[in-house]
């Protein structure tokens, strides 16, 4: 359980309202993730759209996830999250430099924290999904002979904005695979890298490690 | 009153001045850092203490419609300047559209107490001083937070100290006192309580709340700019982060600014 200490704490005038749109969008974004499917092919569109609609469905149609059960959700991405998503790419990426002075297990380990981590997030976020909750794509542009590309879409809630989340996306053999995700105009990778950087510089990579684990610890 | 609190949050900013994190470099976007901290420090001790219980209680208490009215005509009278920036970033679509809503949600829709205009297709467009001034081309200077209202930068907090001043509907304008602060307060509880559904997530997720809140402020600032400044309007057009990856040489990113297409 999530101690008392950690639910007092508030975002509040540390953050601003568009912070909680991005914790939303950056919920469903990962559950975006959980179910994209590498083996897919076809459209980058295409594949984002019916992915982003079969979470949603996922979300709507489960009680227990949309209530956060931490080990319910844990299951639900143990099962999905690995083949479908490039987790490896994503944290290689945030780790920037640091990445090739790891050891495999180091980068194992990290990738491994890190993916919880973001799973944290979805279970923190899962409850703002409304039954009325849409998903729409946006006009994406890019070459049709492109790896390397950008699905933009829009989260429509019953009240308040739509939130834009686009999904950064690398051909992998015949399908997509999702490595990055913009939600509000922050992307994922890039809001970590300092944070990374931060913790690498101060207790080395298995400081990094051992602090996200410590974050993830609580959650189980 | 005003000086306590200037005196107090100059405290506490210089007292956090020791308190940057040891063995890295200094962020180039960031060098008063350490003053941000402490005011950070003094923002979340403040909302811990006071504002969050008041929302809480505030969202206890009051009946969820009322919450909703109380909401609305904030965005409402919020809405006046936005329709005023998105004109001066030359985003006339945006303007005439934010202009309908105001008429069309303080007439038809109570004083803005129902955001009809958003239930009928036309959404929400913020735009503010900060933004435009970015849009003119004038750099975002050294990342700031500002005491109680959180992260900004130079150019922002000149910005929003604009758009204070600027509104015609402002708060200000109310001559009763009371009132006039009874309304500050219920803006700010009101504010408060639209985040509380976030709860502790920034903690959850974040290695550094400070250094995430940063880094999500700055990246999601110059893609307004960005937005506001492509074609495509208000949409946030989102140069591609160049991640510099060696392992991957084969696929190298776009040039940043250009859409792939």
């Amino acid at each position: 359980m999530i101690s008392r200490d950690r639910t007092m704490t508030a975002a509040g005038s540390r953050g601003l309202p568009w912070l909680a749109a991005l914790f939303v969008g950056l919920a469903l974004a990962v559950g975006g993730m959980q179910a994209a499917r590498a083996q897919d092919s076809g459209s980058p569109e295409a594949l984002v759209q019916r992915v982003t609609g079969e979470v949603l469905a996922a979300i709507k149609a489960d009680p227990s996830v949309q209530s956060g059960d931490p080990q319910r959700l844990l299951q639900l991405v143990d099962e999905k999250i690995l083949p479908y998503v490039d987790f490896e790419k994503t944290t290689r990426l945030a780790a920037g430099r640091y990445w090739r002075q790891a050891t495999p297990e180091q980068q194992k380990a990290l990738v491994k924290e890190f993916r919880t981590t973001l799973v944290r997030t979805y279970s923190g976020a899962v409850s703002s999904v409304k039954q009325q909750t849409t998903v729409e794509l946006r006009p994406s542009h890019y070459a049709a002979d492109a790896t390397d590309v950008v699905v933009r879409t829009a989260i429509k809630q019953p009240a308040g904005d739509p939130v834009p989340v686009d999904y950064r996306m690398e051909k992998a053999g015949q399908g997509w695979k999702i490595y990055d995700v913009n939600v509000l105009g922050v992307w994922l990778i890039e809001n970590y890298r300092n944070q990374f950087s931060q913790q690498i510089g101060q207790n080395g990579i298995d400081g990094l490690i051992k602090s996200l684990a410590e974050r993830n610890s609580v959650f189980k | 009153m005003d000086k306590k609190l200037v005196a107090l949050v100059l405290a506490a900013g210089l007292a956090g001045c020791a308190s940057v994190p040891d063995g890295r470099p200094a962020d180039p976007r960031d060098p008063l850092e350490g003053f941000n901290r402490g005011v950070y420090k003094f923002n979340d001790t403040v909302d811990r203490a006071v504002l969050k219980p008041v929302a809480q209680g505030y969202v206890n208490v009051v009946p969820s419609p009322v919450r909703s009215c109380v909401r609305n005509m904030f965005a409402n009278v919020g809405d006046v300047m936005s329709a005023l920036n998105s004109f001066l970033q030359n985003r006339a679509p945006d303007g005439i559209n934010t202009t309908f809503r105001v008429l069309f949600n303080t007439t038809m829709g109570v004083f803005g107490c129902f955001d009809l205009a958003t239930q009928n297709g036309l959404p929400r467009n913020k735009a503010d001083f900060g933004q435009t001034l970015g849009v003119w081309g004038v750099a975002s200077g050294p990342y700031l937070v500002l005491p109680l209202l959180g992260p900004s930068t130079i150019r922002d907090a000149g910005g929003t100290a604009v758009d204070f001043v600027a509104d015609p509907v402002a708060v200000r304008n109310i001559d009763n006192i009371p009132v006039r602060n009874s309304v500050y307060g219920l803006r700010v509880v009101n504010a408060r309580a639209n985040l509380l559904e976030v709860g502790d997530l920034l903690d959850q997720v974040a290695l550094d709340p400070y250094t995430f809140t940063r880094d999500a402020y700055l990246q999601r600032r110059a893609s307004l700019i960005r937005g506001a400044n492509s074609e495509e309007g208000a949409l946030p057009d989102y140069s591609l982060p160049d991640y510099d990856d060696d392992d991957d040489a084969a696929a190298p990113a776009p040039a940043p600014g250009k859409p792939q297409k």
